[in-house]
Order: structure tokens, then C-alpha cells, then sequence
């Protein structure tokens, strides 16, 4: 499992026009190029959407890249083109989690089974068992508010950019973000003293 | 003095989207509230969890997923246009990065199979009825109660049973490649070796003229029972080699274990699984050495490149003393695992198998 890069996101900007000129083209290169850009981000969205599941990572990774390269030609350049993208994938995450949910037994084997295959690298079980409540605590959030919270502090977007990819207002951004922190706050409360990630602050 | 409480701005004031007059407001309102101090404690606090998740890099296998249905849309003269894929398009990546392939071995006899420049295409037949023509990335899943049988081009049948989860791959240069994600298949293969091959989470079987069950458990644990010809399972470097009527486990993340023959004694057969496991690896040697018969000499020699120096001179010795080396090998070679020797003296006591 590839989690613990220590690149937390990409550094690099936005694609260039041309790349996105080429691959309307249907440059098979361009498009290669594009993905490399973006594949990360989109994967470790969909990662966390769906509680670490590896597997529903990759297939929303390649429905958001697949349908992207089909939509191309419908990308105006109105907004960044990672917010369009942001877009793709949110909408991807969502329409997978509706489909999951008709044919849903109940618990999930593969979260179990990951569950189970996780519990190595003594060294490294601390930081784990926090990776773990956190992720699963993102995973328990409703999907809005989780979407949101991604969006937000693990790709850095701006309120407006989220706006934008969420079809949303800012205030609406705002107030799903303050849900989602109030309800991961409480669910993780029990874990405050084993993260202490900051000193407290001084009186 | 005392203002309205500003908990609806606090997400706004700790990610430094508010104006430089509004964070203002906030300071003095927080300075003398403590419920809003509170309030964006939790913030905060929140905030530094989700600080703390890593980036995840996407497994390579996204990509040929990808690549694989790009091409598809161009075969078809659609420019992309063609029918986006739904569900699954070459899904579950991830599980198939530590994929091993299990190799199936071809039996001495002549085969049938002859070479064709243009691969078919799959077809799948479900007992619940219905036959058809599948591409490459779709899934073919069987209930409890159904199953299903795959031909494999000109190589063979795969019959699927039930409750199992397996995925079409793509047909290159006549190569038939699945990937099991769960469940049972069997497969009746009659090709040169490594045309047709099994992905499966813990290693990959592959073909060499055969016939052979895998089961991939829901932990992507498999096992292998090989019923006629021979099969390798192969995983970074490391290699199972099964002749018929001997069973190989596999597990994700290490590979797969030492084969063993379905009718040795069943403490022989339970210290292999142990020391595969790693449970009292020592103790289980023991029982190895002191049940094996000749024809468990399969499962001694397969333990030689996986135990230490002077484990391995026991080995070795207990082999020496049902077959006797020939002058083509000597006791030096194999103890320092020369490949070449090791593979003749597999070629010598594979007689006995």
C-alpha cells in the first residue's frame, strides 16, 4: 500500500491549454501526461472517500479519467481545470456510493479484510491505529459533508474553487466544512492526548 | 462586553478565508467567549487529524485499466466516444499489484493447440442461461446457485463456479489472461506454457498444458489443486512448482508456499501449512523431515532455497537418502542452490512425483 507518501499533493500548477488542446485531439500522449499530473489527487480523494478501499479508489480513478477524456471537448476553460476535474471525481465518488448502496449486503468484506491485513509493521502501529480512526472517521461523515472536508484539508481548495466543484455557495461550503469538524472532533475526542500534533498553547 | 456568538464563522476565521475586519470581530468576540473558544478548538483539532492523512500514489494497474478501454473506444472507430464503461473497468487494481501469476506447465504429450494470429475474443456461457461474446475488463460473477464456463480461445474451458468474482483481461498475441478476485475456477487448459494465466492477489498461475482448480479466499489467500499436467505459481522471484495431485496455498503479500501432495499424511501436510505460516517453523521441519516419503520429496525440495545453511544440509540429506544424487549434480551445488542443479535434480526426482 502506497499510503504514507510523504507528498501530501502535488506541487504543480495548473495543466497547460495545450495539454488540454492535445488530448481533445485525442493525443494519447497528452492525455498520458494529464493523468500523470493529476492521478494522485483524484486517487487519494476516492481513497478516503471510501475508507482506505484501494479497489474503489482505482475504479472511480479510471471512470473520473475515462470520462474525462470523453468530455474534453466540453471543458471551456470557465473555471480552472482542476476544479472541473474535482468535479468529475466527486461526482464519481457519489454515483459509485449510490449504486454500492443498492446492491449493499450490509458489511463490507473488503473493509474488513483490509481491516485485517493492515494490523503489521509493529513500528509504525501507533501512527496506524490514528491513520485508522481518522480514515474511518472521515469515511462515517455524510458523503456531502465528507466530500467537503477532502476537498478542504487534504487538496487545499479555496472556498471558492470548492463552490465551484460542488455546485454550491460559499456559505454552504462553510457550513458543511463546520458540520464535518464538529462531528470528526467528537468522534475522535477519545484520541487527544495520543496525537498531541502541536504543543498546547501556551498560557 | 459581550457580542453574538460567531460559531458560524469560526471554520471560515481558522482556514484565514474571512476579511481582515471580520477576524477582527472574531478576536474580541473569542477573547471574552469560551463556548466559541471551544468551538474552534474542535476546529482546529479536526483540522490537524485530516492534516495528518498521506497522499496515496495510484497503483500503475489504473493506468493500463485506462489504457486498455482507450483502446477499445479507438478499435471501435468511436474516439472516445464509444459507451464509457460502467461499474468496473479494469477495477480492483490494487489487489492485483502483488499479483503473482500462476503458471500452468505442459504436459509431455502432444498438444492440440496451434497458433493463431488473430486472438478470439471470450465467451461466456451462464447456467442460468444465456451465451455470449465479452471484452476485455468485463466481469464475469456467479451467485450461489449459478455457474458459469468461459472458453478460452482455442486454449481450453474455465468453468466458474459458484460465488465466484473473476475479470476478463486483455488477449494479446494469443496470451488468455483472468484475474480472480474470489471464489473458485477450473481450468482445462491444452497450449504451450504461459499462454494462459491466472492472476490472483497472492501470486499468478501460470498455464503450462493442464487442468487445475484455484480458489481465491475473501483475504486473496488462493489455493491451488492441480489435477493433470503441471503449473508454476510464480511471485517476485519466488516459485511454486505443482504437479498433478499435489496442492499449493498462497497468501497475499509473501506468495506462494511449498507444495505438498494431497495424500500425504495429514500431520506432513499440517506442518507445511504451519511452517509456511510461520508457526513454529522449526518443530514443523521436523514433522516434514521425519513423515516425508519419497514422493514427498516435492515438498523437501521446494523447502531447500527456503530454510537456512545447516536446515538445508538435513534437507538435503534426507532427499540423498531415498534418491541418491546422480553424477550430473553434486552435494556442493545444491547446498550453495546452483539453479541449474537444483533444476536437474527436480527434473531427476520429479519421476517419483
Amino acid at each position: 500500500m502506497s499510503a504514507g507518501t510523504p507528498e501530501r499533493r502535488s506541487s504543480s500548477g495548473e495543466i497547460s491549454a495545450e495539454v488540454v488542446e492535445a488530448c481533445r485531439r485525442g493525443d494519447r500522449d497528452a492525455f498520458r501526461s494529464l493523468y500523470e499530473a493529476y492521478k494522485d489527487r483524484v486517487y487519494s480523494i476516492a481513497y478516503y472517500y471510501f475508507h482506505a478501499d484501494s479497489d474503489a479508489a482505482g475504479e472511480v480513478t479510471q471512470q473520473v479519467f475515462l470520462k474525462l477524456m470523453r468530455e474534453m471537448s466540453r471543458f471551456r476553460g470557465e473555471s480552472a481545470f482542476s476544479t472541473w476535474l474535482y468535479r468529475l471525481v466527486v461526482n464519481a465518488c457519489v454515483d459509485r456510493s449510490r449504486s454500492r448502496r443498492k446492491d449493499a449486503f450490509g458489511e463490507d468484506p473488503i473493509v474488513l479484510e483490509r481491516m485485517a491485513t493492515h494490523a503489521s509493521h509493529e513500528d509504525l502501529f501507533a501512527q496506524r491505529e490514528v491513520a485508522e480512526s481518522v480514515q474511518q472517521a472521515i469515511a462515517a461523515l455524510p458523503a456531502k459533508l465528507r466530500v467537503a472536508i477532502l476537498l478542504r484539508y487534504f487538496e487545499d481548495l479555496s472556498y471558492a474553487d470548492m463552490a465551484t466543484a460542488l455546485n454550491c455557495s460559499i456559505g454552504t461550503v462553510a457550513s458543511r466544512l463546520s458540520r464535518g469538524h464538529r462531528l470528526l472532533a467528537r468522534t475522535l475526542a477519545p484520541m487527544r492526548e495520543t496525537i498531541a500534533a502541536e504543543p498546547p498553547p501556551k498560557a | 462586553m459581550f457580542t453574538r456568538h460567531v460559531d458560524k464563522s469560526l471554520t471560515r476565521y481558522s482556514d484565514g478565508e474571512l476579511t481582515a475586519v471580520e477576524e477582527r470581530r472574531i478576536d474580541d468576540h473569542l477573547a471574552s467567549c469560551s463556548k466559541c473558544r471551544a468551538a474552534l478548538d474542535e476546529i482546529q483539532f479536526s483540522t490537524r487529524l485530516m492534516r495528518q492523512l498521506s497522499g496515496v500514489n495510484a497503483p500503475s494497474s489504473v493506468w493500463n485499466g485506462i489504457d486498455a478501454a482507450l483502446t477499445e473506444w479507438r478499435n471501435d472507430g468511436s474516439a472516445y466516444g464509444g459507451t464509457l464503461p460502467t461499474g468496473h473497468v479494469f477495477g480492483r487494481p490494487l489487489r492485483w499489484a502483488v499479483a503473482v501469476a500462476l503458471i500452468a506447465i505442459v504436459s509431455g504429450g502432444a498438444y492440440l493447440w496451434t497458433r493463431e494470429t488473430t486472438p478470439r475474443p471470450w465467451e461466456v456461457a451462464h447456467t442460468m442461461g444465456g451465451a455470449r461474446r465479452m471484452a476485455a475488463g468485463e466481469w464475469v460473477e456467479t451467485d450461489s446457485s449459478s455457474k458459469a464456463r468461459i472458453i478460452v480461445g482455442p486454449l481450453g474451458t474455465v468453468d466458474v463456479e459458484p460465488g465466484t468474482r473473476v475479470q476478463l483481461g486483455q488477449v494479446r498475441d494469443s496470451e488468455y489472461r483472468l484475474a480472480l478476485s474470489h471464489g473458485t475456477i477450473s481450468a482445462e487448459i491444452n497450449a504451450p506454457p504461459r499462454l494462459f494465466i491466472v492472476d490472483t492477489p497472492a501470486s499468478a498461475v501460470v498455464d503450462l498444458g493442464c487442468a487445475y482448480t484455484v480458489t481465491v479466499g475473501k483475504d486473496g489467500a488462493g489455493e491451488l489443486h492441480m489435477t493433470t499436467g503441471w503449473a508454476a505459481l510464480e511471485f517476485n522471484g519466488r516459485e511454486s512448482l505443482v504437479p498433478a495431485g499435489a496442492i499449493c496455498r498462497t497468501k497475499r503479500g509473501t506468495g506462494p508456499g511449498t507444495p505438498y501432495f494431497e495424500d500425504a499424511s495429514i500431520a506432513l501436510r499440517q506442518a507445511v501449512d504451519d511452517f509456511d505460516s510461520g508457526k513454529d517453523a522449526r518443530r514443523a521441519l521436523e514433522v516434514i523431515l521425519n513423515e516425508a516419503r519419497i514422493r514427498d520429496t516435492l515438498t523437501l525440495w521446494h523447502l531447500l532455497a527456503r530454510v537456512n545453511p545447516s536446515d538445508r544440509q538435513r534437507i538435503y540429506d534426507r532427499i540423498a537418502a531415498v534418491a541418491p544424487l546422480s553424477a550430473r549434480v553434486s552435494r556442493d551445488q545444491i547446498l550453495a542452490l546452483d539453479p541449474d542443479a537444483l533444476r536437474r535434480w527436480r527434473e531427476e526426482l520429479a519421476w517419483k512425483w
